[in-house]
């Protein structure tokens, strides 16, 4: 990955700034996660009580309408059901935890009175009464479970997509941020390493070149001093040398 | 109907042979433990089997009982205002009128939420005064206003009428319902004076008044309780029942406000405290009606056997016999539905109410 990247110095400097951005943004993440995981914890014990109480509410319900089913009959039951008139109405609207936006459920005439319920009261008993009752708290714990249960699990998902935006900041966007980072600087120092041998390569030969024409323009000074100096003395000494040198085949 | 001379004795010995027939302790103790399909063939052996052979191809389980029950009792309460004449008849079919409300209240019901008159006809327990021509009347028409049409001539056409305006506001079915009820109880002890002839002291006549103030006494200590209990904004004065002895209307208005002052006044009337001081020693403590109202079944039943033995060819042991049968269907009934929802055999032998 890291070696996808163009070792420039911009790359760097953009690199750096999102290096920055992404540890801001971690952070504020792993807060949000945190936050996110408390307000859950508290939701999470409501939803527990809340659960444990629909359960009773439902085998309680279901206890009364069996006895009055049994007491009373199913024809009894099934009539004064018939007379309901109003029927319960929901509601809902939207609450903000912490950015999630969970339901709130507003419920109305689940409970009613004894003389909302439609049935004559002169010729019903208590259990049609309480097997009415028992049903609309049931109602009541159904409709707040699926408030705090929906509650529940929108905060879980939204904890989920935090946790994984939190993971791919640590584990994988800022590694892969830093180690382009090292590379870049890695390979800019070694470039500035070469830019440096190389620089020093082309002095040192340059001071070579320069030595080396130095040194021959030394020679050719002094061969000429020299010339200059024993003319006469060195002229047949020097054709014959020149001539030993120059005709190789004339012995 | 009520022409001709009354004749106690023999429908007394009609309805004593119909009585043995009855289901005993130990026919309980075996459809305890039984099962649905089970109770179904046992009764198919008994005083039941032309009814289960009949609905068996329409219905199964718990629900043939149930109608085979309700279809069995209406047979024997029809066969009683057969066989009664003149005074007779009035006393046992104004008792009966309470099977005219219930099929009231499910034809009423059965328009209301617009059920076909075919479900509507199997919910009818067909033993009350009303004729069968007039029920099948009012099975074909389709709004509540037809149905009180139907009912002219009737107790029920001048109650009735008066709670539909009511109903036309409110839209519930709370105002004809309870007229029905009303127009039923007050009907129970209207005219008993003129029907004897006197107002009685003493003898049989006396006790059947005293047991129809049994029935309207419980049934607004019922009311009253249940009124008490769930602190509704209702008027007390408009659920209480004339002609009983146990509350007049403003002292039922007062103690509906207070809870245990209702329950002390029924524990210090001389006539039933003792009956139903268990009853009400549990109320107090458990805070629960349907234990109170069982005992109070219970107490109806033991005061109707009380006046079959003493009386014993009087319209009281007729009434003794309603009221058996009554429970016993009911009881079987309860046997059953508890049987198929799951009821232990305890809690359902603490359901029953055997005397």
């Amino acid at each position: 990955m890291a070696k996808d990247v163009k070792p420039t110095r911009k790359n760097l400097m953009e690199i750096e700034d999102r290096i920055e951005l992404s540890e801001r943004g971690h952070g504020t993440l792993e807060k949000k996660r945190d936050g996110l995981i408390m307000e859950f914890m508290d939701i999470l014990d409501k939803a527990q009580d809340v659960r444990g109480d629909l359960a009773d509410d439902y085998e309680d319900a279901q206890k009364t309408i069996n006895m009055a089913r049994a007491m009373e009959g199913d024809v009894a039951v099934r009539g004064a059901a018939a007379a309901l008139q109003e029927h319960p109405e929901i509601t809902t609207e939207s609450k903000n935890i912490m950015g999630v936006v969970v339901p709130q459920i507003e419920s109305s005439r689940v409970s009613k009175s004894l003389d909302q319920r439609g049935y004559g009261i002169m010729g019903t008993s208590a259990r049609i009464d309480e097997a009415a009752e028992a049903y609309e708290d049931l109602l009541e714990s159904i409709i707040l479970a699926a408030e705090v249960e929906t509650a529940m699990k929108k905060m879980l998902r939204e904890i989920e997509t935090t946790k994984r935006r939190v993971n791919a900041l640590e584990f994988k966007l800022l590694p892969d941020l830093y180690d382009s980072q090292e590379y870049i600087e890695q390979k800019l120092e070694e470039q500035e390493r070469e830019e440096t041998f190389r620089l020093k390569k082309i002095k040192d030969k340059k001071e070579q070149e320069e030595r080396a024409e130095r040194e021959a323009k030394d020679d050719v000074e002094e061969t000429r001093a020299a010339a200059t100096g024993d003319t006469a003395g060195t002229e047949s000494e020097e054709m014959g040398q020149s001539t030993a040198g120059g005709v190789p085949g004339g012995d | 109907m009520s022409a001709g001379a009354s004749n106690p004795e023999y429908v007394n010995a009609r309805v004593r042979s119909r009585r043995a027939s009855l289901f005993s302790d130990e026919d309980y103790r075996k459809l305890i433990r039984m099962g649905p399909s089970e109770i179904a063939r046992f009764m198919e052996e008994t005083e039941y089997e032309r009814e289960i052979n009949a609905l068996g191809s329409r219905f199964s389980g718990v629900d043939l009982i149930e109608y085979a029950l309700n279809r069995n009792l209406a047979k024997h309460f029809d066969d009683m205002l057969d066989w009664a004449d003149g005074r007779l008849y009035d006393l046992i079919a104004r008792y009966l009128r309470k099977f005219d409300v219930w099929n009231l209240k499910t034809i009423i019901r059965g328009i209301y939420t617009d059920s076909d008159a075919e479900a509507i006809q199997t919910d009818l327990i067909r033993a009350g005064d009303l004729e069968d021509r007039t029920i099948d009347r009012l099975l074909e028409v389709d709004t509540i206003e037809d149905a009180i049409e139907v009912l002219y001539g009737t107790i029920y056409y001048d109650p009735l009428s008066e709670a539909y305006e009511e109903y036309e506001e409110t839209g519930a079915l709370v105002p004809l319902e309870n007229a029905l009820d009303r127009a039923f109880f007050e009907h129970l002890l209207e005219d008993v004076t003129r029907s004897f002839g006197y107002e009685p002291s003493e003898g049989p006549e006396a006790l059947y008044v005293e047991f129809l103030q049994a029935e309207i006494d419980f049934r607004n200590a019922r009311n009253a309780l249940r009124l008490a209990r769930s602190g509704a904004d209702l008027d007390p004065a408009s659920y209480y029942i004339e002609g009983g002895v146990l509350f007049d209307e403003s002292e039922l208005s007062r103690l509906v406000g207070n809870y245990d002052e209702l329950v002390d006044h029924i524990a210090e009337n001389k006539r039933y405290g003792d009956r139903l001081s268990a009853a009400l020693d549990r109320l107090r403590d458990a805070d629960s009606l349907i234990q109170f109202e069982h005992a109070l079944d219970a107490a109806l039943l033991e005061y109707a056997d009380t006046l079959s033995s003493i009386y014993p060819t009087s319209v009281s042991a007729v009434l003794s016999y309603i009221l058996a049968k009554e429970r016993e269907v009911e009881n079987i009934r309860a046997i059953a539905r508890g049987r198929e929802v799951g009821l232990t055999e305890s809690e359902i032998e603490e359901e029953l109410v055997i005397l």
